[in-house]
């Protein structure tokens, strides 16, 4: 990596320094100031892909890569304290639409994405875990190469909701505002993030996740400065904060636990199936959704096969070929997407299929929900 | 990257973004702060991405030869199409040309589309599909109010206390307006009335659910306004103020006492009672409509009583009331607006209109531009079976497909002597064609859409056009241009949206810049105007609103003791007309894989059907074959065919009858029999 | 890391008829190395594709103990298959596979066997049949109980004459519907309890077909006294990846295309029921 200039003097002492097992930390945080951001990340792009939410001309955060030119104008748009993006950040990971390979005259070409090194900035808590979450599903039992490559250089660094959507709930289901930093060894990179940003006013507390994310810091070291005992003060009193701005609460592990232990009412299924319309809105949005779908296209002998997000509230999800359809009716299709989620997500890999960000509400044109259900079941 | 766009599907307008990775388009979402989408979408607009790319994509110019349509160059191509239609319009006259616009191209489109017919070639025989679903709607509602669109926002479904909903499917059709009366209905309490011969999704949402018989609008609406007047339950003020004819309806509804109108429609009495009484003493009371209104031969008609209806009761010019028509396509009220019309520029600007006629002269420094209407598009077919139509230009449009009683279109298309087709898919109307020009995609161009609410707004280019397809408005300028005429030049869609401002009041205030970021409502007359979100406000376009009263007429073909059923068509959520972009779209096509017609199980009890059996289904004019789908939907006699799929053209069937005033199809009603195969 | 999503071609060497709308396709991958060192167990299934027509799982049919034999029994049902089904000698299909378990015969050793099938349930199980008949004195009793809805629609119909010749061995058929040169049983195929004992102790059970004949199957050898964790059932769903990715067969927290597809009944039961698993 080439050395990169810059006017201010590096700061000093470097802030990398290891924490010792019993700080109650695994590295020292330090801050970054919030006007150094933006050059943070234009020099960090010069390495990395960077995606960063951005408000675009309507409003509407996005979740989005930095572009080649006029990096400086666009980031005047960055979007670190807003809620979280409608559009998860599943985009970059696991895109709607992704060719799988090219064919010609019978001769085939794959088309895998290059593992370039991506820098996801800036990223809710709650898409941290969903990003661990996939991440877990993509690598288990047959490796998706098409996933891994996307994802295998990736740097995740989250950065706090001060202001939460109203329809999410991740004190709810343990998924944020923030995420437990590393105290021991054992714990380093488990919770997802590689870094972790806490606003507390005119910059912001850097808390380190990973290994990955202390040689981030030591890569940028002239961004970052040693944060006081202040700063920690003071982040600690923003976690607590913005942990109660999160005003929607439900009982998710009660949830869990009447899912586990299947006490959920083919009626609750079935009102909800009466009402839905059948966009699949809730689950394309959901970050932890990996369902897709195959499908070929030609012209003459050149074609295509492609994958692209699938959901299985619809009706052909499951038709077999002869007819048959297991889940025709369509009270099943809901109960499977949130038996799925809450139950047997969590009963083979101790993670629940929710993440709590409240998107699926959020996108729902007849105002149906995870929250909602859970109310429902949890009365 | 990722841009945000108006999706390419129904009248709704949603505001969807595209993503693009390497110049090809990846993914469509939906925007949170767009004010039709609010955050969702419908799953065409969540799967809008996948035709974009399809294979299958016209990418070249294709000339034919011998009957093969061998690979053009665009200079070829556009020349030969240029000196063709000049040849034909020197030969034959110029009102041996006709031209079809498009409702899924953009305004300026259409608008250049019309300037070609009509500077250009001087031939007002310019129409396009609006003619086959609300040509009644704009006549109807021009008629009685003054001006033919939706005088009410969709966000106004969401204040509003009342819906009457009829001929609408309204969650298969318009999804995001269908979701806004649910979660009326459901979380505010909000009553609501369907009338529809079909067991829609909606009536399980229904206060009251009136299953009239095919085709006796006009019977119940005067029922109601006859009940409404008996019982004095109008807005005499209102009648007073702001109509007038009153007396003439008065008199005419008091042909329709509830007892007879049971007779013509079969909905008991008391029910219609009810629902009178109910719409007319609830004050945000919405109508809305769609085909199952205006596809009739008495469809202007239908307009104009649910037009009255509303007047009498007050319902017009305030917010959350109003006559709703959902319109189908994207486009199709730009097309409209921008004067893709016979008798209309752009505006509803009358051709007839000689001071309107100067004032496009002058602006498009042209002379004597015709000032008899053209031919609408049922028109332009008949004639050209006769022989009188030699040329035509269709522009994203596949009527060969969708118009009614297909046979007849076919032959139609194979008598033109020259047919030019324009579009982003090799349609079934392209096979005929002697030239196919590439057309770029939505997402591969810059322009606007106006959607059913009168919003325009903007669509933006995502990627380059594929291969060496070109923006459907580069190449109608190219088409201008060879023609000898020089007034069609543009650098850029928003310069045809300044010509179009300054030439249609309706638009006069639109420009790209004021369109930021999800688009205007007209009228906007002025470049402060903020936009209208509803019409007829203190008072009608038209000054005062009339009441048009009209008795009832039966449909032009009814079922009888051979052709036993009542056959009518329309569309199911998963898929878009003719199926040119969502049978491209893999999971469309999946949910809905091919032709179906709905028949109600006592029905096919007695015809000795089950589930998923291939019948035959025809009618005077033709047969199909597809597979059975045993459903109360549709009552018993009547069946239903979804007319998106081509190996079994619902249309083949449709009676071409048309409303003699609208010239719109009887596409709702026909005659037609079942046989087991 | 292997591109698990990348099909390799491969010819098709013969094509035998097995009935109007089934056709057995032997296949040989045009890379001789892959060729040679192409491994499965009997129960597997492999993606098959024509390039641009899509992917379909079906299940190999022939058997691991006859080396350099890879056979497929597809039926036209879709567009893909109806596809298939028009190829000729020498045309080229592409797989990946194979996927999913098998039918574990190392566990089986000494024991009697029942193989119930119907109609395109017998290809995945001729699979195992084969495998066992060459190994035949590994095994106890062998019972097969075959059925289809008419004469014709049965499956390897010389093949079945040699089965029933091996030693210890019993050939049961039955039709739907019978024509004027059946001479056999007619019914469904529980209706061949009826012709021959079945005894389920120490016995195990490998059963395929549609849903509604594995359930009624399954109730009857449970009577016969199966084990349900000696019942063994090849389920079919709806698939597109085989990599337990795409979701499609995921039923409950099991996917039939990595889990499956050879599930006990034990393990059925265990499955939500309100998925109409039989």
């Amino acid at each position: 990596m080439k050395k990169l200039h810059n006017s201010h003097p590096p700061p000093y002492p470097l802030p990398s320094r290891e924490g010792k097992i019993g700080e109650g930390v695994f590295v020292i945080p330090c801050t970054v100031k919030k006007d150094r951001v933006k050059d943070l990340l234009i020099t960090a792009s010069e390495e990395w892909d960077a995606f960063v939410p951005w408000k675009g001309p309507e409003e509407d955060v996005q979740f989005v890569k930095l572009p080649d030119e006029k990096r400086k104008n666009f980031l005047d748009r960055l979007s670190l304290e807003d809620g979280a993006p409608l559009i998860p950040p599943k985009t970059v990971i696991f895109p709607q639409l992704e060719s799988l390979f090219e064919f010609e005259e019978g001769k085939i070409k794959e088309m895998i994405p290059s593992p370039t090194k991506k820098l996801l900035f800036g990223l809710r808590a709650c898409d941290v875990k969903a990003i661990l979450f996939v991440d877990d599903f993509f690598k288990r039992n047959f490796e998706d190469i098409y996933y891994l490559n996307r994802t295998m250089n990736k740097l995740l660094v989250l950065v706090g909701c001060k202001t939460p959507p109203r329809d999410c709930f991740c004190t709810s289901t343990k998924t944020g505002p923030f995420l437990p930093v590393p105290r021991s060894l054992g714990e380093v990179g488990k919770e997802g993030f590689d870094l972790q940003l806490v606003d507390i006013g005119k910059k912001y507390l850097v808390e380190v996740g990973s290994e990955k994310g202390k040689e981030f810091i030591g890569n940028y070291q002239d961004f970052f400065e040693e944060a006081s005992k202040k700063d920690v003060e003071l982040s600690k009193a923003m976690k607590k904060k913005a942990e109660e701005a999160v005003t929607l609460k439900i009982d998710f592990e009660k949830a869990i636990k009447n899912f586990c232990e299947d006490k959920i009412s083919q009626i609750i299924y079935e009102k909800i199936a009466e009402r839905c319309i059948y966009c699949g809105g809730c689950l394309y949005i959901c970050p932890t959704c990996t369902c897709f779908n195959i499908f070929d296209g030609k012209k003459g002998d050149r074609g295509k096969r492609s994958r692209n997000w699938d959901a299985c509230v619809f009706e052909g999800y499951t038709r077999e070929a002869s007819g048959h359809n297991p889940r025709a009716e369509k009270w099943l299709r809901t109960s499977r997407r949130y038996e799925h989620k809450l139950k047997y997500n969590y009963l083979t890999t101790g993670m629940s299929g929710c993440v709590g960000c409240g998107r699926c509400l959020a996108t729902c044109p007849v105002n149906l929900g995870m929250s909602k259900l859970i109310q429902e079941v949890t009365k | 990257m990722r841009i945000l766009t108006t999706c390419i599907y129904c009248g709704c307008g949603c505001g969807l973004y595209l993503e693009s990775e390497s110049g090809k388009i990846v993914g469509s979402y939906p925007s949170r702060n767009h004010p039709v989408s609010k955050g969702a979408l419908c799953v065409k607009g969540w799967n809008a991405y996948e035709f974009i790319n399809s294979p299958d994509r016209l990418t070249v110019p294709l000339v034919k030869s011998s009957d093969n349509f061998k690979e053009s160059g665009w200079n070829e191509a556009l020349n030969l199409v240029s000196e063709k239609l000049l040849q034909i319009k020197e030969e034959y006259g110029p009102d041996s040309l006709a031209f079809l616009s498009s409702a899924k191209t953009t305004n300026e489109e259409n608008f250049l589309m019309m300037k070609l017919a009509r500077a250009v070639f001087k031939t007002n025989n310019i129409d396009h599909c609006a003619r086959l679903c609300h040509a009644s709607t704009v006549v109807g509602l021009a008629a009685t109010f003054g001006s033919g669109a939706m005088t009410n926002s969709i966000n106004e479904f969401e204040k509003a206390d009342l819906f009457l909903v009829t001929g609408s499917d309204t969650t298969e059709q318009h999804p995001l307006i269908g979701s806004r009366i649910i979660n009326a209905v459901v979380d505010r309490g909000a009553e609501l009335i369907v009338v529809d011969p079909r067991r829609i999704e909606l009536t399980k949402y229904a206060n009251i659910f009136m299953q009239q018989d095919n085709g006796t609008d006009v019977a119940w609406i005067n029922g109601m306004m006859n009940v409404i007047i008996k019982e004095r339950l109008y807005d005499q003020k209102y009648v007073e103020e702001r109509t007038e004819n009153f007396a003439e309806l008065k008199e005419m509804v008091k042909d329709y006492p509830p007892e007879k109108v049971e007779k013509i429609t079969k909905i008991p009495k008391n029910l219609l009672i009810q629902a009178a009484r109910l719409y007319a003493q609830t004050k945000k009371a919405m109508i809305l409509y769609s085909m199952g209104i205006t596809q009739h031969t008495t469809g202007t008609d239908n307009v104009k009583s649910l037009a009255n209806l509303a007047m009498l009761t007050g319902h017009v010019g305030l917010p959350s009331t109003g006559v709703n028509p959902l319109r189908g396509q994207n486009n199709v009220q730009g097309a409209c607006d921008l004067g893709a019309l016979p008798n209309v520029f752009s505006g509803y600007q009358k051709v007839g209109d000689k001071a309107v006629r100067d004032k496009f002269e002058r602006a498009w420094k042209v002379e004597s531009l015709p000032a008899d209407p053209g031919l609408t598009v049922t028109e332009i077919f008949k004639k050209a079976k006769e022989g009188k139509i030699k040329g035509l230009y269709i522009m994203g449009e596949n009527p060969a497909l969708s118009d009614p009683d297909l046979t007849q279109v076919r032959k139609a298309l194979e008598k033109l002597e020259f047919l030019v087709i324009q579009d982003i898919f090799m349609s079934e109307t392209a096979e005929y064609a002697d030239v196919v020009l590439p057309a770029a995609s939505f997402a591969e161009k810059d322009g606007t859409f106006t959607n059913t609410e009168r919003r325009v707004q903007r669509i933006r280019k995502a990627i380059e056009p594929k291969g060496k397809s070109k923006p459907d408005w580069q190449i109608l300028s190219e088409i201008g241009k060879r023609c000898g005429y020089s007034g069609i030049e543009y650098q850029d869609p928003s310069q045809i949206m300044d010509e179009i401002a300054s030439l249609t009041p309706i638009y006069g205030g639109i420009s790209y810049e004021r369109l930021e970021p999800f688009g205007l409502q007209w009228p906007c007359p002025a470049k402060e105007h903020p936009g209208t979100p509803y019409l007829h406000k203190d008072k009608f376009a038209k000054g005062k609103g009339s009441f048009i009263p009209c008795p009832y007429v039966a449909p032009d073909e009814l079922p009888d003791e051979e052709y036993n059923f009542a056959l009518s068509t329309g569309r199911v959520y998963w898929h878009w007309h003719t199926g040119t972009m969502s049978r491209r779209t893999s999971l469309l096509d999946r949910e809905v894989p091919g032709a179906y017609v709905e028949m109600h199980p006592a029905d096919a009890e007695q015809l000795k059907i089950k589930e998923g059996e291939k019948v035959e289904v025809s009618s005077r004019r033709g047969e199909i074959e597809l597979a059975v789908k045993l459903t109360k939907k549709v009552k018993e006699g009547s069946l239903f065919i979804p007319f998106h799929v081509r190996e079994a053209a619902a249309n083949v069937l449709t009676n071409p009858a048309i409303d003699p005033i609208a010239k719109i199809p009887e596409y709702k009603i026909c005659a037609a029999k079942v046989e087991k195969i | 890391m292997k591109n698990e999503y990348l099909p390799h071609p491969a010819r098709i060497e013969s094509i035998q008829r097995e009935s109007f709308d089934t056709q057995t396709f032997k296949v040989i991958f045009v890379d001789e190395k892959l060729a040679k060192s192409f491994n499965y167990k009997p129960g597997q299934f492999m993606e098959i594709s024509l390039l641009g027509m899509g992917e379909a799982p079906i299940s190999i049919t022939s058997s691991p103990s006859r080396k350099g034999c890879l056979e497929f029994t597809i039926r036209a049902m879709g567009k893909l298959t109806r596809a298939i089904n028009q190829l000729k000698r020498g045309n080229v299909l592409y797989l990946r596979g194979p996927y999913g378990n098998s039918f574990s015969l190392e566990e089986v050793k000494g024991k009697d066997l029942y193989f119930i099938a119907g109609g395109i349930g017998l290809p995945p199980l001729r699979s195992v049949i084969n495998t066992v008949f060459d190994k035949r004195e590994n095994f106890g009793k062998v019972k097969i109980l075959y059925g289809a809805k008419t004469p014709d629609e049965l499956c390897f119909k010389e093949e079945l004459k040699v089965w029933q010749k091996f030693p210890n061995t019993e050939l049961l058929l039955t039709v739907d519907t019978q024509d004027k040169d059946w001479k056999g049983n007619v019914g469904v195929v529980t209706t061949l309890w009826e012709k021959t004992a079945m005894d389920g102790n120490q016995a195990i059970a490998c059963v395929c077909g549609p849903p509604i004949m594995i359930r009624f199957v399954v109730q009857k050898l449970l009577e016969s006294q199966f084990k349900e964790k000696n019942i063994h059932i090849s389920l079919e769903r709806y698939m597109k990846c085989g990599l337990g990715k795409c979701g499609h067969c995921n039923i409950g927290g099991k996917f039939v295309c990595i889990d499956g597809p050879v599930f006990t009944y034990s393990q059925i039961k265990e499955l939500p029921a309100k998925e109409h698993v039989l």
